[in-house]
């Protein structure tokens, strides 16, 4: 279904959208979920319409780039959507993503649909449960399009290690309306949630989960121009999404609009008790204590004065392309031409972040991809499987099969890696090490911000509470910067014919900027801001743990460039 | 609070909780003020030259309803594989979630044990590929544990000659393992995952003892403790207490020699055996100029030898790491507090305490507390009417325990209650029966009568005789009847006296106060 903007239909009232289309035309499909929520509500649409285009785009688009590892039943859909129908034309218990398609990453279990990891060790695999953020996004009405390609278990960048296919960024083919992507020279979506970022800007769905262990929800969103944001670490339930690096490891949240972004937050940001990482309801409520003290509270929206920018030094790398510190520094300049005060901020220690990520994490990947060893479910081999049989020894040739053909290489190499900073040994110079510097990282970061870290606040708070010394002043220094402004990525989205094999360690610079967001569990987003050689590209803000609401508010403000 | 403290070297500065021990008396140690003829240790020398060094490392099941991480209940006779969680069999996405019944059961035994408990501790991951470990790695507590140091002091109350102490090295939270069956389905590893994740305390002592007789002292004072604190079953057989040993020997003088671990003994008839076979094994090898090699050990409870399982050098690299999905464990003074005074009173506490208080022997009460319930039996039957403690505890270690024991009752299901019991001895006390009487009625009592021992004295018409007129008529009458037996008597046989006060219990249906009996008929025999 196709509507003209300008005309006197019924999309001329809204918000342009901020997923611009070098076509006339604008889809349904592309709409924002505020503005499908409004045209649903107001029934000018119905859901089952909403649905179906977007199920007419994935069908159209997804051979060519190979988004979906997964996709739910037409007929599940269309029931789903009808549901949510009677519910719109009832009005009663009217939800918030009443008939709005959703789709997920493919390491979030869900049982009706496979959850593979986009590895062929759980090709066949169906989890026996929900995670619980899948769990809240149906009980707020949405409906599960499908399961979005992947890095294999996360690991990756450039959603090329999947045992499903790379992922292409769909880029050129939608803002062109072309049906092949052969006809021009493939790019990379990114990772590795990379299916869902490319299932969002193609239109298949309004928003999708993807997770971030080091930048992998906002590197694909930065390379196919949509938001990409990740929460403060312990926000959104982790249960029921598969582990890569259980410390860095986020719901990450994929979306057109920032609104959007923080709608889908609002519904996924609850304590869960499954989830011992989870931030407590009193330190949520503790949270809350302290933006409701922010310095900025009195700002109306989209004003950003009194907002403190900084601009860290040490994002300044030699990788950096000219044309990309351009786009940085106009992002700079807008933010002040809204009144924000920009200031230059170091982090010192920033700079080992890389390589403190590259220890740390496989260190925790290879412990939980142990579990898959082909005795409980998944992959098993049947190599030499009648030798196997009568001899008890051989239990560890079964699962060096098992995961020979189960995992693939780049999965292999940080199983082997991890396992190396684990062994006696190298635990002390390597894993403690590493450990040690990530702290360092963290008090770099809470020295930056002007707001306090509430998990080390919290029991300060108390204690001067019990000596009647109560001053919320305490919860903002008066030093300090409200948000950190850099690019996302050292490129715009890379060409697939620049991947190969031997240079795997030039793709690990990629994560450079994104990753120190995961090393201090502190919110980042990624916004769509200008194109290079017409491909989109992103900046990334992030704020001090717990304060994702004043980067959903200068987000806002960046999106409207 | 998760991610930020996981990086922190917690371990110097930890504070100390020693002062928090002395907070309530119950478990202030008391064995000082038992007077005993202090014993010096014998030599533990072996010809006049070895020594050895022993170690345990004790694996205690946790009695709490579910599993360390899970909702899976642990009961112990259930189908194989029903007792199993999505996390118990390490399905993709789980996360552990800690069960706060088992912190509460390990921080009450690490309390009884005088152990320091820990403020803050954490979780680790220990890695290794087995079948029956379905994550591969169990979680446990390898750098942060939930409690150091520690001690079990050993004496005569526990049955050894002197008095030794064995201190505790620590004791940490972790993970059981699932069960590997082999030998059901040939050529077939068959998995049953109800064990897998069931709370463990891992107990681990000092090499402080020197001998396989305080090695088996000390499991076994383990066990009553565990059981008084009801933090396990403590049962050997169905491997709720499973127990590892170290054991090296070495010249008096010289530093400790190489030491050997014996794996999974399950019993402490085994563990014994195993020590006094590995520590002869070692000092022969010792003597022929062998080298002991430090490795892993079986025992062949058949051939009684233990024997090589695996060396050092092939021995897993465990590669342990700080489980990040657990923040770390922080408990307050308060919380200790509070599990300290919910504490039972623990064995050596209660010997004491019922020797001096009561001034009964240390036989009636180890009899006492060798029954579940035994001692707040005793304590009851005492306190309700200030009765005899001596008496009472004879009439329970001796006469109640018997005719049970005959019967083939548990104390546990003995039907005489503390008010009939009480009721026999009130009957004895005031002379309204003779001991023997008491005797019949306590087994009437067992067969299930449940009437006061008054009671049956008046239906059945047992009242002692205590008229002096009366029996002195039926003594008269006795001696008259038999002037041959008096003469005996009269030359100075006992035995003939006895049997002339059979004879008035005879007649009078063993009613006679038989100490009116003996008075008059010596009188009447002189």
């Amino acid at each position: 279904m196709k509507i003209l903007s300008g005309s006197n239909n019924v999309l001329s009232n809204f918000k342009k959208s901020r997923y611009k289309l070098s076509s006339k035309t604008r889809q349904l499909s592309l709409l924002s979920i505020t503005e499908a929520n409004k045209l649903l509500r107001e029934k000018k649409v119905s859901a089952t319409t909403l649905v179906q285009d977007c199920l007419s785009r994935l069908k159209k688009y997804n051979a060519q780039v190979n988004a979906f590892i997964e996709i739910q039943k037409e007929e599940v859909i269309l029931q789903k959507a009808r549901e949510a129908e009677n519910r719109i034309n009832e009005g009663i218990n009217n939800k918030l993503l009443d008939g709005i398609p959703i789709a997920y990453k493919d390491n979030f279990c869900t049982q009706d649909l496979t959850t593979t990891c986009g590895s062929n060790m759980l090709r066949n695999f169906t989890s026996p449960f929900n995670a619980t953020v899948v769990e809240l996004l149906q009980d707020a009405g949405s409906i599960i399009i499908g399961k979005t390609n992947m890095d294999e278990y996360g690991m990756g960048s450039a959603n090329l290690y999947s045992a499903f296919g790379p992922v292409y960024n769909p880029h050129k083919i939608i803002s062109d309306q072309e049906s092949n992507i052969d006809k021009y020279e493939k790019r990379v979506a990114g990772g590795s949630s990379g299916g869902s970022a490319a299932a969002v800007a193609s239109g298949m769905c309004f928003a999708a989960l993807g997770s971030d262990t080091g930048g992998s929800v906002r590197l694909p969103a930065s390379y196919c121009g949509v938001i990409g944001f990740k929460p403060s670490y312990g926000l959104c339930s982790r249960w029921g999404l598969i582990t890569y690096a259980n410390s860095f490891d986020t719901v990450g949240i994929i979306t057109r609009t920032v609104d959007d972004s923080q709608l889908i937050f609002d519904i996924i940001s609850k304590y869960d008790e499954k989830d011992s990482t989870s931030l407590s309801p009193k330190l949520r409520a503790f949270n809350s204590l302290i933006s409701y003290n922010s310095p900025l509270n009195k700002n109306e929206p989209l004003d950003l004065s009194g907002l403190r920018v900084g601009v860290p030094k040490e994002y300044m790398v030699s990788e950096l392309s000219e044309p990309i510190i351009k786009l940085w520094k106009k992002g700079i300049s807008f933010l002040k031409s809204q009144g924000a005060t920009i200031i230059s901020v170091s982090c010192q220690n920033i700079k080992y972040a890389l390589s403190t990520y590259y220890i740390l994490a496989p260190a925790e990947a290879s412990s939980n991809l142990a579990r898959y060893d082909g005795i409980r479910y998944g992959h098993q081999s049947e190599k030499n499987l009648s030798q196997l049989i009568n001899n008890n020894e051989n239990t560890e040739l079964l699962y060096a099969n098992t995961r020979d053909e189960g995992f693939g290489i780049e999965v292999k190499r940080r199983i082997m890696l991890g396992t190396f900073t684990l062994t006696t040994g190298s635990y002390e110079n390597y894993y403690l090490r590493a450990q040690k510097i990530r702290k360092l990282i963290q008090l770099d970061f809470n020295k930056i911000f002007r707001r306090q870290n509430p998990l080390q606040q919290y029991f300060q708070y108390f204690i001067n509470q019990n000596n009647n010394n109560n001053s919320n002043n305490s919860f903002y220094k008066k030093e300090g910067v409200d948000v950190l402004i850099t690019p996302v990525t050292i490129s715009i989205s890379p060409k697939i014919s620049d991947y190969n094999n031997n240079n795997f360690l030039n793709f690990y610079v990629n994560d450079i900027f994104t990753i120190p967001a995961n090393l201090v569990g502190i919110p980042a987003i990624s916004i769509p801001f200008g194109k290079l050689h017409n491909y989109p590209i992103g900046l990334q803000l992030m704020s001090q743990y717990g304060d994702d609401l004043t980067l959903f508010k200068v987000a806002k403000t960046l999106e409207q460039i | 609070m998760f991610l930020l403290n996981k990086t922190k070297n917690n371990k110097n500065v930890l504070p100390s909780l020693f002062h928090l021990l002395h907070l309530s008396h119950k478990f202030s140690h008391q064995y000082t003020t038992i007077t005993t003829t202090t014993t010096h240790p014998p030599n533990l020398i072996i010809d006049n030259k070895w020594e050895a060094i022993i170690g345990l490392e004790i694996h205690a099941q946790l009695s709490s309803k579910t599993k360390l991480f899970s909702n899976s209940s642990t009961s112990f006779q259930k189908p194989i594989n029903t007792n199993v969680s999505v996390f118990d069999a390490a399905f993709p996405g789980v996360m552990p979630k800690l069960n706060s019944k088992c912190v509460d059961l390990a921080v009450a035994t690490s309390l009884a044990l005088s152990g320091n408990v820990q403020l803050i501790s954490s979780f680790d991951r220990k890695q290794y590929f087995y079948p029956d470990l379905p994550a591969g790695y169990q979680i446990t507590q390898h750098y942060e544990p939930l409690s150091i140091g520690g001690k079990i002091a050993l004496s005569h109350l526990d049955g050894l000659e002197y008095e030794t102490e064995v201190r505790i090295k620590q004791i940490q939270l972790e993970q059981d393992t699932g069960k590997s069956i082999y030998d059901i389905k040939p050529g077939f590893a068959l998995i049953d995952l109800n064990r897998a994740g069931i709370g463990l305390m891992e107990i681990v002592t000092e090499p402080d003892i020197r001998s396989s007789k305080e090695a088996g002292l000390i499991l076994r004072k383990l066990q009553n403790i565990l059981r008084a604190v009801g933090s396990s079953d403590g049962n050997m057989e169905e491997g709720s207490l499973r127990c590892d040993v170290n054991v090296s020997v070495h010249q008096v003088g010289t530093p400790f020699g190489t030491r050997c671990e014996i794996k999974n003994l399950n019993s402490v008839k085994f563990l014994m055996e195993a020590i006094e076979v590995e520590i002869k094994r070692q000092i022969n090898e010792l003597r022929i100029g062998n080298r002991i090699i430090q490795e892993t050990r079986g025992y062949d409870v058949v051939k009684n030898k233990t024997f090589r399982l695996r060396s050092k050098e092939t021995d897993t690299d465990y590669r342990f790491m700080p489980e990040p999905d657990l923040p770390p464990l922080i408990l307050t003074k308060e919380y200790l507090e509070r599990i300290l005074n919910a504490s039972p009173e623990l064995p050596d506490i209660l010997k004491t305490r019922l020797i001096n208080k009561y001034n009964i022997s240390l036989k009636d009460v180890k009899a006492l507390m060798g029954e579940e319930g035994g001692v707040e039996y005793f304590e009851k039957i005492v306190q309700y009417r200030n009765r005899n403690p001596k008496l009472v505890s004879n009439w329970i270690t001796q006469d109640l325990y018997g005719f049970l024991n005959r019967k083939n009752i548990k104390f546990s299901k003995n039907p005489v209650s503390i008010e009939q019991l009480g009721s026999i001895i009130d009957c004895i006390e005031i002379g309204d029966i003779s001991g023997n009487i008491g005797k019949q009625i306590l087994a009437q009592m067992i067969s299930g009568d449940t009437r006061l021992a008054s009671v049956i004295i008046e239906e059945k018409g047992l009242k002692q005789i205590n008229n002096i007129t009366e029996l002195e008529t039926i003594c008269q009458d006795i001696v008259m009847q038999n002037t041959e037996n008096a003469k005996l008597v009269r030359e100075g046989n006992q035995n003939v006296f006895k049997w002339f006060v059979g004879q008035v219990m005879r007649i009078t249906k063993g009613k006679a106060n038989p100490q009116i009996v003996n008075e008059l008929l010596q009188k009447l025999l002189q």
